[in-house]
C-alpha cells in the first residue's frame, strides 16, 4: 500500500492572514524591546518586587526591632535637609523609624498581599468560568448572577464589607498575622468576578470547538476536559487580568489601610504609611507621607503599564 | 448478505429548543420555538462500507452526524452500532467498548486540535483514555507509527498544532482518530476547509486506510463530487429528513428525488458538456417553520396538492428508498 | 483591438517584516476586456486575493505595491491618494466579497444604500435614484423589489444578500467588477443562482469582471479566461476551455486532477505531493519545482517567463522547450 509522503515541513500551506498573524503573535519580545516606557514599567515593578523580597537583607535598619529605634531619632528630616542624618537617607517618623526602610518593608507585606489575593480571585474566578462556560445552564444562571450583583457594588466596598464581618467574626481570637489574611480574603473575594466572566465568555467558545468534541467522544469527564483541554487556553486573558488586577489590589489594600481598616502600624504596609505620615502632613514632616505615596503610585503605575502592554499584545480584541 | 450492518438508525430525530429565555418569553408574550433538526431519519451502513450523507445547510446531516457518534442524545429513535444501542438499554461496559471502537474526524482542521498540546499527547490522549498501551516508552513508539501511517514524521510528535499546515492537521486529526483502533469512523466534512490539491491527498490517505484496516465510513459532505468518490452509497438530507438513498452509481445516472435531481444539476460542470441543466429555483426555507406537507414543495416544479399537505413516506424502490409522492411516476 | 478595460503589468505586491520582505504578488501581468469574465484562481496563499486588494488599492499596511501598474481604461490607479482612489472604487470598480456583511451596512436599509452609491457617481434627484435602484434589486433577482427596498440587510437570507451586494456593485455602471470568492459561503443550489446571475448582468451590461476563487467548477461556468496563480506568480493564463480541458503548466495538470468528478467512480485521484510554499520559504527557480513530477534541471534555478502556447501563456520550462523544438 502506497501513502503518500506528508507535506514537506516549512513548505506548509499558509493563507495570508494566517501568516500574518502567526508573524505578529511571534513579535511579543519584539514589541516588548521596542517600546520603551514598558521596560522601564517592567524593570520598575521587577526592582520593587526585588528590593521587597531582600528588604530584611538590604534594609538600612529594622523598623520592627523595637530594640534599635530610639525617640531620639524621631522626626529626623531627609539626609539632604538642614537636620538631616546621613544614617536616615529618607528622614524618619515620629517613633524614629527610618522611612527608607519602613517603604521596604511596606513594599514588602503590599506584594504581598497584592499577589495572593490576586491567585485567590484567579483560583475563584477562573474555577468558576469555567463551570458556568462549560456546564451553561442552572450552573451558569447562579454563578453569573451572584457575579452580577458582586459587580453593582465597587469592589472597595465589597471588601470593606468583607473584611469587616470577618472582624468581627474572628472577633478577639485576632493573632499576629490574621490582618493580613483577612486583607487577602477580602481583597481576593472582591476581584473574582473579571475572571469568571472572562474565562465565562472564552469557555463558552473553546467549548464548542472540535478538539473538546473529540474528549467527549472518548469518554472523559467534564472536569478533566476543563482543566486539562480548556484552561490552557484561556490562560492569556486570564494572565492579562491577574497583571492589571495586582495593581488594583495593591490600591485596594493601601486604600483600607489607609481607612484603618488594614494592617496596623505595628506592621505597616504600603498604606498604613501614608495614614500614619498623614497626620504629620500639617506640620511640615512632608517626607513621612511623600516617601511612601510616590512609592505606592509608582509601583501601582508599573504594574499597570505592563498590564496594558501585555493585554494589548497578547490580544488586540480584548480592548 | 451474511453479516448484519454494522450500523443502524431507527427513526432517528432530533429537536432543539430554540426559544428566547423564559424571562422574555413571559414579558414579551412570545411562543416556544421547537427546530425540528432531524426527523424520522433511518439508513443502514454494512461494515468496510462508506455510506454518505450529502445535503445544504440546515440539512441535519452534522446533527445526525452527533448522534450516531454518541456525542448529541437524540429526542427519538435508535442508533445501534455492532448490535449494541447507544443511547438506550445498554449496559455501561458495552458502551464504554463501543466508544473505543467509534472515532470521528471533523470539519476545521484548525478547530480539532488543541493549540496548546502538543501534537504527540494529541495523538496518545484516546491511547491513554482506553489504557491501550502501558508506559510512556511503548505510547511514544505507538504514537509514531501513527504518525508514519498518516504520511508524517515520528518526530512530528513534539511539535505543536499551530506548525502544520491545514492538511498536515487534517493528517494529525486522522492519526488521533485510529490510536484507539476503531472500526467506524464518522467523517463530517472532512476536507471542505482544504484546498482541492491537499483535498485529494487526505481523501486518497481515507480510501488507502480504508482498505488496510477494514474501516467502515459515515461520510457527511456538501459536496456532490466528494461523495461520488467515497461513497458506495448516498442519503440525500433536505430540512431534516432523508429523501432518497441510493447506490452511488444509480443516484448520480437516474436521480429519483427532484431534490437530488437538481443539487446534481447545481454542480458545475467541469467538463463543460453543456449538459442540460435545471436550475432549483428559491432559497433554504427556515427550518423552524419549515412548509407543511414535503418540505420541498415551494421550490420543486412537479409539485401537487397532496405535496402540499402530506409529508410524503420514504418507500423503497428500484433498490433504493425515496421520500416523494411523484416517485415513480415518471415525471423526474 | 480594443484597449482592455483592465491591464495589469509587472505588478509586484511585498510584506516588508522584521525578518526580510515577503513577495506576495511576484510580477505577474494580464488584461480583462470590455464584457469579459477572468477567472483567478489558486489555492490558499497563492495571492489571488492580494492582487485583487491591489487593483483596488486596498492592500493592508505593510503590505504595498512595490512595482509594476495597473491601468483602468488606459489612466494608471496604483499610484493615485488615497481619496482619488476611494472615488475610483464603487464609482468605477464595483467590488463583490465573500460575505455579503462586510459590505452592507448592517444600519442601514439596503435601498439607502444603493441609492447613495447611485447619486455619489451620477447627478440624479432622489426620486430617479429610488427608482433606478428599484430596478437594479429587480434585475438581480428580488422578488417585490419595491416592497423590500426598505428592509434592513438582516431581513435578507445569505443568498439575497448577496444578491444586493451585487445590486450594489453594479450601482454605478462600473467598468470593472471584482468578485473575490463571490459563492463561497453559499450553499450549491444558491451558488449556482449567484453564477448564474453575475455572469449574466456583467455580459448586458459590458462590464468586465475579475472573478477571484479557489472553486475551479465556478471558473468553467463563469469565466471566459482564467489565470492560474501559484506562490505569487501566473503559473498558467488563457481561455478557460484551453486551460480547463487540456492544460498545459504540471500545477493546472495536477490541480485540475486532483478535483472529484460526478461521472468517474476512480479509485485514486491524482494528487500533487506537498503543499503551496510559505511566502518566507518560495522555492528558487521554479516556485512549483519541489512539487513537480517533470522538473528539469534548470527549473531548480532559473524562473521560466510566462510564454505563449497556442491561446495560452505559460510559465514552465517543460513547454517553453518544447516550443522552442518544434520551432527550431
Amino acid at each position: 500500500m502506497e501513502i503518500d509522503a506528508g507535506d514537506e515541513d516549512g513548505s506548509a500551506a499558509a493563507d495570508d492572514t494566517g501568516f500574518l498573524a502567526r508573524v505578529r503573535d511571534n513579535d511579543l519580545l519584539h514589541s516588548f524591546l521596542r517600546n520603551r516606557l514598558v521596560v522601564v514599567a517592567a524593570a520598575v515593578t521587577l526592582t520593587f518586587v526585588l528590593l521587597s523580597v531582600l528588604a530584611p537583607w538590604i534594609a538600612p535598619h529594622d523598623p520592627y526591632d523595637v530594640r534599635t529605634l530610639s525617640l531620639l531619632d524621631s522626626h529626623t528630616p531627609p539626609a539632604w535637609e538642614q537636620g538631616g542624618d546621613p544614617r536616615f537617607l529618607l528622614g524618619t517618623d515620629d517613633q524614629g523609624r527610618d522611612i527608607l526602610s519602613t517603604i521596604l518593608f511596606g513594599a514588602r507585606i503590599s506584594i504581598a498581599i497584592g499577589i495572593l489575593s490576586v491567585l485567590l480571585a484567579m483560583g475563584i474566578g477562573v474555577s468558576l468560568g469555567l463551570i458556568a462556560g462549560y456546564f451553561g445552564g442552572p450552573a451558569d444562571t447562579v454563578i453569573m448572577r451572584i457575579a452580577d450583583v458582586q459587580l453593582t457594588f465597587p469592589a472597595i466596598l465589597t471588601a470593606l464589607l468583607i473584611d469587616g464581618v470577618a472582624r468581627v467574626m474572628l472577633g478577639a481570637h485576632q493573632s499576629a498575622g490574621g490582618e493580613f489574611w483577612i486583607l487577602v480574603v477580602a481583597i481576593g473575594l472582591s476581584y473574582w468576578v473579571q475572571y469568571a466572566r472572562t474565562v465565562r465568555g472564552v469557555t463558552l467558545v473553546e467549548r464548542n470547538k472540535e478538539y473538546v468534541q473529540a474528549a467527549r467522544l472518548i469518554g472523559l469527564g467534564p472536569f478533566k476536559i476543563m482543566f486539562a483541554q480548556v484552561l490552557p487556553n484561556v490562560m492569556s486573558p486570564v494572565l492579562v487580568i491577574a497583571t492589571i488586577n495586582l495593581a488594583l489590589a495593591v490600591l485596594t489594600e493601601a486604600t483600607l489601610s489607609f481607612l484603618g481598616v488594614g494592617l496596623p502600624p505595628t506592621e505597616p504596609s504600603l498604606g498604613t504609611l501614608i495614614r500614619i505620615g498623614n497626620n504629620f502632613l500639617m506640620s511640615g514632616e512632608y517626607w513621612i507621607v511623600i516617601f511612601p505615596g510616590i512609592a505606592l503610585a509608582a509601583l501601582v503605575l508599573a504594574v499597570n503599564l505592563v498590564g496594558d502592554w501585555l493585554r494589548d499584545a497578547l490580544n488586540p480584541k480584548l480592548r | 448478505m451474511s453479516e448484519p450492518p454494522l450500523v443502524d438508525v431507527r427513526g432517528l430525530s432530533r429537536t432543539f429548543d430554540v426559544s428566547k429565555p423564559w424571562l422574555n418569553r413571559v414579558l414579551e408574550g412570545d411562543e416556544r420555538r421547537l427546530l425540528k433538526a432531524v426527523q424520522d431519519v433511518s439508513f443502514t451502513i454494512e461494515r468496510r462500507e462508506t455510506f454518505a450523507l450529502v445535503g445544504e445547510s440546515g440539512s441535519g446531516k452534522s446533527t445526525v452526524a452527533k448522534m450516531v457518534v454518541g456525542l448529541l442524545q437524540p429526542t427519538d429513535g435508535s442508533v445501534t452500532i455492532d448490535g449494541v444501542d447507544m443511547w438506550k438499554g445498554s449496559a455501561a461496559g458495552d458502551i464504554k467498548a463501543l466508544r473505543r471502537r467509534i472515532q470521528m474526524i471533523f470539519q476545521d482542521p484548525y478547530a480539532s486540535l488543541n493549540p496548546r498540546w502538543r501534537v504527540g499527547r494529541i495523538i496518545a490522549d484516546p491511547i491513554r483514555a482506553f489504557g491501550l498501551a502501558k508506559g510512556k516508552a511503548e505510547i511514544e513508539h505507538r504514537t509514531g507509527e501513527l504518525l508514519r501511517l498518516v504520511g508524517l514524521d515520528p518526530l512530528d510528535a513534539r511539535k505543536y498544532p499551530h506548525e502544520f499546515s491545514g492538511g498536515q492537521r487534517q493528517r494529525i486529526c486522522i492519526a488521533r482518530a485510529l490510536s484507539s483502533k476503531p472500526q467506524f469512523l464518522v467523517c463530517d466534512e472532512p476536507t471542505s476547509a482544504l484546498d482541492v490539491s491537499v483535498q485529494a491527498q487526505i481523501l486518497n490517505l481515507m480510501r488507502d486506510l480504508q482498505d488496510q484496516f477494514g474501516l467502515t465510513y459515515l461520510f457527511i459532505s456538501h459536496n456532490l463530487a466528494v461523495v461520488r468518490h467515497m461513497a458506495a452509497r448516498i442519503g440525500v438530507m433536505y430540512l431534516g429528513r432523508l429523501v432518497e438513498i441510493a447506490p452511488a452509481g444509480a443516484l448520480f445516472s437516474a436521480p429519483q428525488h427532484p431534490y437530488s435531481r437538481m443539487l446534481l444539476d447545481a454542480v458545475p460542470d467541469l467538463k463543460m458538456s453543456g449538459r442540460p441543466r435545471k436550475m432549483i429555483e428559491g432559497e433554504i426555507p427556515n427550518p423552524i417553520r419549515p412548509p407543511p406537507g414535503c418540505a420541498f414543495h415551494p421550490r420543486c416544479p412537479l409539485a401537487t396538492d397532496q405535496c402540499r399537505s402530506e409529508v410524503p413516506l420514504p418507500l423503497a424502490f428500484q433498490g433504493r428508498t425515496v421520500a416523494c409522492h411523484e416517485a415513480g411516476a415518471g415525471r423526474i | 483591438m480594443t484597449r482592455p478595460v483592465l491591464s495589469v503589468r509587472g505588478l509586484r505586491v511585498e510584506f516588508p517584516t522584521r525578518k526580510g520582505v515577503l513577495v506576495a504578488v511576484d510580477d505577474i501581468s494580464f488584461d480583462i476586456a470590455e464584457g469579459e469574465v477572468l477567472g483567478v484562481v489558486g489555492e490558499s496563499g497563492a495571492g489571488k486575493s492580494m492582487t485583487g486588494s491591489a487593483v483596488i488599492g486596498l492592500i493592508e499596511p505593510p503590505g504595498r505595491i512595490a512595482g509594476g501598474e495597473v491601468r483602468l481604461d488606459g489612466r494608471r490607479i496604483d499610484n493615485l491618494p488615497y481619496e482619488e482612489m476611494r472615488r475610483i472604487r464603487g464609482r468605477r470598480i464595483g467590488m463583490i466579497f465573500q460575505d455579503p456583511l462586510t459590505s452592507l451596512n448592517p444600519l442601514y436599509r439596503i435601498g439607502d444604500q444603493i441609492v447613495e452609491t447611485i447619486r455619489a457617481h451620477a447627478p440624479v434627484g432622489e426620486k430617479a435614484a429610488r427608482q433606478r435602484a428599484i430596478a437594479l434589486l429587480g434585475d438581480v433577482g428580488i422578488q417585490g423589489a419595491e416592497a423590500r427596498i426598505d428592509s434592513y440587510p438582516h431581513q435578507f437570507s445569505g443568498g439575497m444578500r448577496q444578491r444586493v451586494v451585487i445590486a450594489l456593485a453594479l450601482a454605478a455602471d462600473p467598468e470593472l467588477v471584482i468578485a473575490d470568492e463571490p459563492t463561497t459561503a453559499l450553499d450549491v443550489s444558491i451558488q449556482a443562482q449567484i453564477i448564474q446571475l453575475l455572469k449574466r448582468l456583467c455580459r448586458e451590461r459590458g462590464t468586465a469582471v475579475m472573478l477571484i476563487t479557489h472553486d475551479m467548477g465556478v471558473i468553467a461556468e463563469t469565466a471566459d479566461r482564467v489565470a492560474v496563480m501559484y506562490a505569487g506568480r501566473i503559473a498558467e493564463i488563457g481561455p478557460v476551455r484551453d486551460v480547463v480541458q487540456s492544460p498545459h503548466h504540471p500545477y493546472t495538470k495536477g490541480l485540475m486532477g486532483s478535483i472529484p468528478t460526478l461521472d468517474a467512480n476512480a479509485p485514486r485521484l491524482m494528487q500533487i505531493p506537498g503543499a503551496m510554499p510559505r511566502l518566507n520559504a518560495i522555492p528558487k527557480g521554479c516556485a512549483f519545482h519541489p512539487r513537480c513530477m517533470e522538473a528539469l534541471g534548470r527549473c531548480w534555478q532559473d524562473r521560466p517567463e510566462p510564454a505563449a502556447i497556442g491561446r495560452s501563456e505559460v510559465a514552465c520550462w517543460l513547454t517553453a522547450g518544447a516550443v522552442a523544438g518544434a520551432g527550431r
